[in-house]
């Protein structure tokens, strides 16, 4: 008897529930910013820690050698840094383009402001190329006019940043800020095109480099610019950089 | 009430009282209430932020989130918690372990649902898929086609949850990709007007699915002063109806207060976003009344 009137109460109570309406009246909502006034719950904390080990690990375990410091400063308008980073990303993108299109990329350009940070003397681990790289930018091959590369060198000498450049070019800076520049020791053709090298980020308009908007034609690498630092420190016993001839003031 | 019924009921709240101390909410109390807790573009911010950190320092860190959400479910049980994107990309933890810990941590958290963001692509939509046996919550998004992908099946475009007889439309939207996110990234994914399809979520939620609350986690980014016509979370309330909640996420907007919209039919209604990185937890709570006379009254909304 009590079964029965049982069930046949919850019939009544699910017709009930079907006929309820609730109306919202009130709403209160805040933004709580979570400090150390929040203790750190240890079942969590237990959760990440292995994950953690793991990850400072692999961080500091060592890929290559840095026989001095090499930082983005130690030139004009250039340094050793954006050199050995020019130099690389063009190296290793270059077999890329070469594999998928017969050609080769004339140099590369990035920016000053994209090195984060400098290599100190020593041992150079994983986490150098997170602190160089941080951004996910990837590595893009655009073909410019000879117009454009002429705003490119335009916009270089009168940024007067050591933008980092590849050792294809040899660029002469005369005090008046006119100039000679060669690009695989061949004087620049303003009536030829030139593969150029860059960052996904620059190539969209990044630090206002407008010349590389409306490229002739844009290759993507699918190569992030930090995995090309990070293939090419450990396949490397040592890092040699260095302030060369790739630019010259005058 | 008619005698009939009335007796029938008290004989139902005296037995179900009498076989385990049953709460009978719908007959007992005429209030209710709901708690809404937010993030968005967490960032693989697995840890709170260096006590150097130029900006942030010493805030957020997901263990410290658990000490603010379990505080809360304590005060009420009848909350959900929810994500509005891009979990993954910003620490190594990500660059590791592939989110791994991130959605291991978000499932310990108890998180009921997530939406997309384009950085959870980072890794391609495989990358994702591969992570979902991690994630105990569901993924919703309602204007990213995943037919010719892995995801298919996978993420729903909205989700009902019962809470204390409310019942709660969640549905997610995403950003357009192209453009933001490499297309050998997220392959077949196909992105649709996030416009027309709120319009249609909100009207399935609410007059077919009879939800008492809807709310919409959106990747579209808060407000876009440089180009307003864009579509944003301020654009999308203002072209809607039936959206109580826009819980929004990818332009990092750290609000000093959540915003108050007035939207298409008229109505007040919530945009909230709360940064990035684990910083923030926005809280949102909703009490209902049992319909009576009070119902034209409307809404009182306090920020």
């Amino acid at each position: 008897m009590k079964k029965a009137l049982l069930v046949f109460s919850l019939i009544i109570i699910f017709i009930g529930c079907e006929k309820k309406t609730f109306s919202l009246v009130k709403i209160t909502a805040d933004i709580i910013t979570i400090d150390s006034a929040f203790n750190e719950k240890a079942a969590y904390k237990k959760l990440i820690a292995p994950y953690k080990n793991k990850m400072i690990a692999e961080i500091n375990s060592v890929i290559s050698y840095a026989p001095k410091n090499i930082n983005r400063y130690d030139g004009k308008m250039q340094s050793s840094l954006g050199n050995l980073l020019a130099d690389l990303c063009y190296e290793r993108a270059n077999i890329i383009f070469k594999e998928r299109t017969g050609k080769e990329i004339d140099f590369s350009v990035f920016n000053y402001g994209g090195i984060r940070a400098s290599i100190s003397k020593g041992a150079v681990t994983n986490k150098n190329p997170f602190e160089l790289m941080p951004f996910e930018n990837n590595l893009v091959v655009v073909e410019l006019s000879g117009k454009k590369i002429m705003e490119l060198v335009d916009y270089f000498i009168k940024n007067k940043s050591a933008h980092p450049l590849s050792k294809n070019i040899e660029l002469l800076i005369n005090t008046d800020a006119s100039y000679q520049l060669k690009i695989n020791n061949q004087k620049f053709d303003p009536t030829e095109n030139y593969f150029v090298l860059t960052s996904d980020y620059l190539q969209s308009g990044g630090d206002n480099m407008d010349f590389f908007k409306n490229p002739i034609s844009l290759f993507k690498t699918d190569y992030k610019m930090r995995h090309a630092i990070i293939d090419e420190f450990k396949s490397l016993d040592t890092l040699r950089a260095s302030v060369d001839n790739r630019v010259i003031l005058q | 009430m008619d005698r009939r019924k009335f007796l029938h009921q008290t004989a139902a709240a005296a037995v179900l009282t009498s076989i385990g101390g049953l709460t009978l909410p719908s007959f007992t109390n005429k209030k209710k209430h709901i708690t809404i807790l937010h993030t968005n573009d967490t960032h693989s911010r697995v840890e709170p932020f260096e006590t150097s950190h130029h900006r942030y320092a010493n805030q957020g860190g997901v263990a410290r989130r658990a000490t603010l959400v379990e505080r809360i479910r304590k005060e009420n049980t009848n909350t959900l918690l929810l994500d509005a994107g891009d979990i993954f990309q910003g620490t190594p933890y990500f660059n590791y372990f592939g989110g791994e810990l991130e959605f291991k941590l978000m499932s310990m958290l108890k998180y009921d649902v997530a939406t997309i963001g384009n950085h959870d692509f980072d890794n391609s939509i495989e990358g994702l898929y591969k992570q979902l046996p991690n994630a105990n919550f569901d993924f919703v998004s309602a204007n990213y086609d995943f037919k010719n992908t892995v995801l298919d099946t996978h993420v729903k475009p909205y989700k009902i949850i019962m809470k204390d007889g409310i019942k709660i439309g969640v549905f997610g939207l995403g950003i357009q990709l192209e453009a933001l996110v490499d297309p050998k990234m997220y392959k077949e994914t196909k992105y649709i007007d996030p416009l027309e399809i709120a319009q249609d979520m909100s009207r399935i939620l609410k007059e077919d699915e009879e939800c008492d609350l809807v709310i919409c986690l959106s990747h579209l980014g808060y407000f876009y002063k440089k180009d307003p016509t864009k579509i944003s979370d301020l654009n999308l309330a203002k072209n809607t109806k039936n959206i109580d909640l826009i819980i929004g996420g990818h332009t990092h907007t750290f609000l000093p207060k959540p915003t108050i919209v007035r939207n298409s039919a008229d109505k007040n209604m919530l945009v909230n976003q709360v940064g990035a990185y684990g910083v923030n937890l926005g809280r949102v709570d909703f009490y209902f009344d049992e319909n009576n006379e009070k119902f034209s009254e409307g809404t009182t909304i306090l920020v």
